[in-house]
């Protein structure tokens, strides 16, 4: 298969934990953690920009990243249905949409994810690293919880899990009712259950949709390097962007069935 | 069976559960598109809202492609 050869790029198919480029004392730093600190400097010098330089009128560059604020905040509105809340949860979302997409994109920019320092690459796309997305899904699942305490109490917010209150007011009732409530109180125990899955299918959709994208593309350049690999990164490009709006719109559900929900109040004009 | 070879009949059989995956994922499109013909006014919401659907449904077969890499 000699012949073949000059069509094919070979490359170490990525493993799953990333490279430590270099240590502080005991603390390894890896390849993606330098990126997400990259892309962050990136975005703090996008805000300063923004605070700086936008109008009123907007005007160029600024039409556009206004369409991107109008098209996120309807979509937390409407999966929200009350301002109130949206209001709350929409800087959280929004920047999580918006860093999860340029993380996912700037992988594109040609040479970035080249650049090595003793043979290791300094750059490593930051959602295939099974720690950021872990950790991301982790602690906002714990955050959204914690407000959960905030609105109900302890005791309201234990009460969702443990539906005593409503086992007894069934039985009460009668023996329908009461088999009726003891199906709701196992189903309320599996809520318990299902904060956890919350987590792991949060952070595993992300991580697998990128990671087993770059295996792919590494997959692909070692047999055919010409055309084909184009392919695969516009449906890259597809995905990522995807689950980044994926992401987002799934921390505002599960925010918005853990808080009280808002009664229509009638506004007079 | 030595571990090698029972490690590449797992690895072929994490795969399974893409089947559904497809079943799933072709159900859910033929409704939203049957919905967008029903009432061809809100086809710009209905897809949007499908695309966020489709990428719900893929999950299981992500999990089972991490774990066939991991594997």
């Amino acid at each position: 298969m000699g012949f073949i050869d000059i069509f094919r790029i070979e490359e170490t198919v990525p493993g799953v934990a990333s490279d430590v480029v270099f240590s502080i004392g005991a603390f390894p730093v890896t390849n993606s953690f330098l990126f997400i600190l990259f892309i962050a400097v990136l975005f703090a010098l996008g805000g300063a920009y923004v605070v700086k330089k936008f109008t009123l009128v907007p005007q160029g560059i600024q039409g556009g990243i206004e369409m991107i604020y109008e098209s996120i905040l309807s979509l937390v509105t409407s999966i929200t249905g009350s301002q109130k809340q949206s209001k709350v949860i929409f800087p959280v979302v929004a920047t999580l949409i918006i860093y999860i997409g340029v993380a996912n994109l700037i992988g594109f920019i040609p040479g970035l994810t080249s650049l090595t320092y003793q043979k290791v690459s300094i750059f490593r796309a930051p959602m295939s690293d099974f720690n950021t997305t872990f950790g991301l899904a982790f602690a906002l699942i714990v955050v959204i919880n914690l407000i959960s305490i905030k609105d109900f109490g302890i005791l309201g917010y234990l009460g969702r899990f443990f539906q005593f209150r409503e086992l007894i007011a069934g039985f009460r009732g009668g023996l329908k009712t009461g088999f009726e409530a003891t199906i709701s109180f196992l189903i309320g125990l599996l809520d318990i259950v299902s904060e956890m899955a919350k987590v792991i299918s949060l952070s595993f959709r992300l991580f697998g949709n990128v990671f087993a994208g770059e295996v792919l593309a590494v997959i692909l350049l070692g047999s055919i390097a010409y055309v084909v690999p184009a392919l695969w990164m516009t449906l890259s490009i597809l995905f990522g962007l995807i689950q980044a709006l994926v992401f987002g719109a799934l921390i505002t559900a599960y925010y918005s069935s853990s808080v009280k929900p808002e009664t229509v109040e009638r506004e007079g004009h | 069976m030595d571990l090698e070879s029972a490690r590449l009949i797992a690895k072929g059989l994490a795969l399974f559960s893409m089947f559904g995956s497809g079943i799933g994922e072709g159900y859910l499109i033929g409704k939203a598109l049957e919905a967008m013909g029903r009432n061809p006014d809100v086809s710009g919401e209905l897809f949007s809202r499908m695309i966020i659907g489709v990428a719900l449904a893929e999950s299981t077969a992500i999990y089972a492609l991490v774990a066939f890499f991991i594997l």
